[in-house]
């Protein structure tokens, strides 16, 4: 049996505006190391809303939360930075490319932020990662200078640059088209496969959750079934 | 050298914004330069008025001063600690002039700090040529000393002030009153004291000092000469003027000469105690003026950083989603902050230095009709250049940065992510 990547107990998390309202009720959750998790569910049933808690950016909440066997829950803000630096990339529905910066530039910051490497060794790891997505020719350019396939796929190289255990993605292939969505998918199933990586997406695709390992589906802030 | 990648985005989004970036550095830098300018001038003034000052005050006067009588006497009389009162009391008469004037002088040569000390004798005159009266004071000096204090030869207009000592009689008088009794160098003047009789004097110089009350009343005598005029022996002596190698220490010093002597020792702040309330106003009114340049300079800073935050509030939760805390956040926004402040104080300091430069050349002097010196010395708009003022400026300017960036990355830094990206 393979280790747990990261472990949700009973979480619960209510909005406040206007009025408390529960968003996620107490929801338990374990994802394995190397399994490629897809998260469905009607819009408002609390997925994207979930992945914001699993992705330690969101602390309000009830619960407890561990990543790679770590309790995260409660920790100060700079120590989950740190944490999200190095163990958790990012893929969202828009790019989030800094457009002032190169491609290659964008994919090398949250490596120069974790600082394990040399600028030089970054550089050559930036540009190996846009290599595998086929995106290197554009590495110089501007990062608004490219078409929305091309920066999605700079933005999932960038998520990648620490090597971290767990990808998380909100719906990463929501602004593509049904070409670089395959690409995109079958990127996320040899991380998986390959390089053993730890995948959460949330999507509303059903053909790309039923193509992943497994598929958990919620409903009304709660867990239908666990695939 | 390593940068560090928070260095590397705040100078990425200084350069992607040069014309915005330029303009809060134009801002730092016309506060800083006028910073500098100000207090260039301020300084070059205070000194030339200082300086202006000590070519009529010396640091120390020491003189005998009226006194108003005291209880002292009868408490030493009754002999017992009651509190005595006394009603209306009144000036106590006493001898003009000091007391033992050479030994005072030669006890007070021995403190370290003193560089020059000349006693003088002064006597209010009236001044008279061909019927015309005039009222004035002659200062009756030992005139290598006075010299020597006072540069008086670098005030005179005609004549050697050397032959105050080898003449008979003779007369240093201002340019004013030569002018007002129309006298020239060999004229024969009638100057009559309160107290003597009236002497026929030779003038054998004019001087200008450039103050013009001072020009149309002083004269300078031998002491001897004012001495017969007063109608005194040669141990009168009214005032001793004492320089010293310092002048600042010239309040203390003072009090120490007051209680060895007992006489009033006045030092140069006292005497020009008008000049020190201007010196204080004019800092008020500059550092106003400054502080509103700064503060301009800083709301430029604070706007286009707040802007910029605004503008960039996406990028900014994406550099906190992948792993940047609050603190690398601050961080590049108040470098970016630092950056323009630094740059702008940079470009300052080299402006404030060229406008200093340029305004120590405009003239200024030949103001005055009929006199050869219209502003005594003076002929250029006193400037200073002083390196503190330009540490002061520079320090100023970045601290107005950093105050004015601390608040916008403060913010950004405060930006959350979840809500900015979920919109």
């Amino acid at each position: 049996m393979a280790e747990t990547a990261l472990k949700a107990n009973s979480i619960t998390k209510y909005f406040h505006d206007p009025v408390d309202m529960p968003v996620l009720k107490n929801i338990s959750l374990e994802v394995k190391k190397g399994e490629f998790v897809s998260i469905v569910g009607k819009s408002g049933c609390g997925k994207s809303t979930l992945l914001y808690v699993l992705s330690t950016m969101d602390r309000d909440y009830e619960g407890s939360l561990e990543i790679n066997g770590e309790p995260v829950t409660g920790k100060p803000l700079n120590d989950l930075a740190r944490i999200r630096n190095s163990s958790i990339g990012f893929v969202f529905q828009f790019h989030y490319l800094l457009p002032d910066f190169t491609c290659l530039k964008n994919v090398m910051i949250p490596a120069l932020r974790l600082g394990k490497l040399s600028y030089k060794e970054v550089e050559e790891k930036a540009y190996e990662k846009l290599k595998m997505f086929g995106v290197e020719e554009q590495a110089l350019k501007k990062a608004n200078k490219l078409s929305g396939g091309e920066q999605q796929r700079v933005a999932i190289a960038r998520a990648l640059i620490n090597d971290p255990a767990i990808i998380m993605g909100d719906e990463p292939t929501g602004n593509l088209d049904s070409k670089n969505t395959g690409i995109v998918f079958d990127l996320f199933q040899k991380l998986s496969k390959e390089f053993g990586q730890t995948l959460i997406t949330v999507t509303h695709d059903g053909d790309f959750a039923k193509r992943s390992d497994r598929i958990i589906e919620m409903a009304d802030g709660e867990i239908m079934s666990h695939g | 050298m390593k940068i560090s990648v928070n260095t590397e985005i705040a100078i990425t989004y200084l350069s992607s914004r040069k014309k915005q970036t330029l303009v809060a550095a134009l801002g730092v830098m016309f506060g800083v330069s006028m910073f500098i300018f100000m207090q260039s001038l301020m300084k070059g003034t205070n000194d030339y008025f200082e300086k202006m000052s000590f070519n009529t005050t010396p640091h120390i006067r020491l003189y005998s001063e009226n006194k108003v009588a005291d209880a002292h006497m009868l408490g030493n009389y009754l002999k017992d600690s009651s509190v005595k009162i006394l009603t209306n009391p009144k000036q106590l008469v006493q001898r003009q002039g000091i007391i033992n004037p050479y030994g005072i002088i030669q006890q007070i040569s021995k403190n370290p700090q003193v560089a020059n000390i000349t006693p003088q004798v002064t006597a209010g005159v009236i001044y008279t040529s061909s019927g015309v009266q005039l009222t004035g004071t002659v200062s009756g000096v030992n005139i290598v000393q006075e010299d020597r204090m006072f540069d008086v030869q670098g005030n005179m207009v005609t004549g050697d002030l050397h032959d105050l000592d080898r003449i008979n009689n003779s007369i240093l008088i201002g340019h004013g009153i030569a002018e007002k009794l129309s006298l020239h160098v060999g004229d024969n003047i009638t100057v009559t004291s309160g107290n003597g009789s009236p002497m026929i004097m030779k003038v054998i110089g004019i001087y200008a000092s450039g103050v013009k009350q001072i020009d149309e009343t002083k004269s300078y005598a031998n002491i001897v000469q004012a001495q017969n005029l007063l109608g005194k022996d040669r141990s009168y002596v009214t005032d001793i003027k004492i320089n010293l190698k310092d002048y600042n220490n010239a309040p203390e010093v003072a009090r120490e000469f007051e209680a060895i002597t007992g006489y009033k020792a006045e030092d140069w702040v006292q005497a020009n105690s008008q000049l020190k309330v201007a010196f204080k106003i004019r800092a008020m009114i500059l550092n106003s003026v400054v502080g509103v340049i700064l503060l301009v300079a800083g709301f430029g800073i604070y706007n286009i950083l707040n802007m910029t935050i605004y503008e960039k509030i996406k990028e900014i939760a994406i550099l906190k989603a992948t792993g940047f805390s609050g603190r690398s956040v601050i961080s590049i926004f108040l470098q970016q902050a630092i950056y323009i402040g630094m740059a702008g104080a940079a470009i300052g300091i080299m402006l404030g230095f060229l406008i200093t430069l340029g305004f120590s050349h405009v003239y200024i002097g030949s103001g005055g009709s009929g006199s050869p010196t219209p502003f005594g010395s003076l002929q250029y708009i006193p400037m200073s250049f002083y390196v503190p003022h330009y540490i002061e400026a520079i320090v100023f300017g970045i601290l107005t940065t950093i105050a004015a960036g601390y608040f916008p990355a403060r913010k950004a830094s405060r930006v959350d992510p979840v809500t900015i990206i979920r919109g």
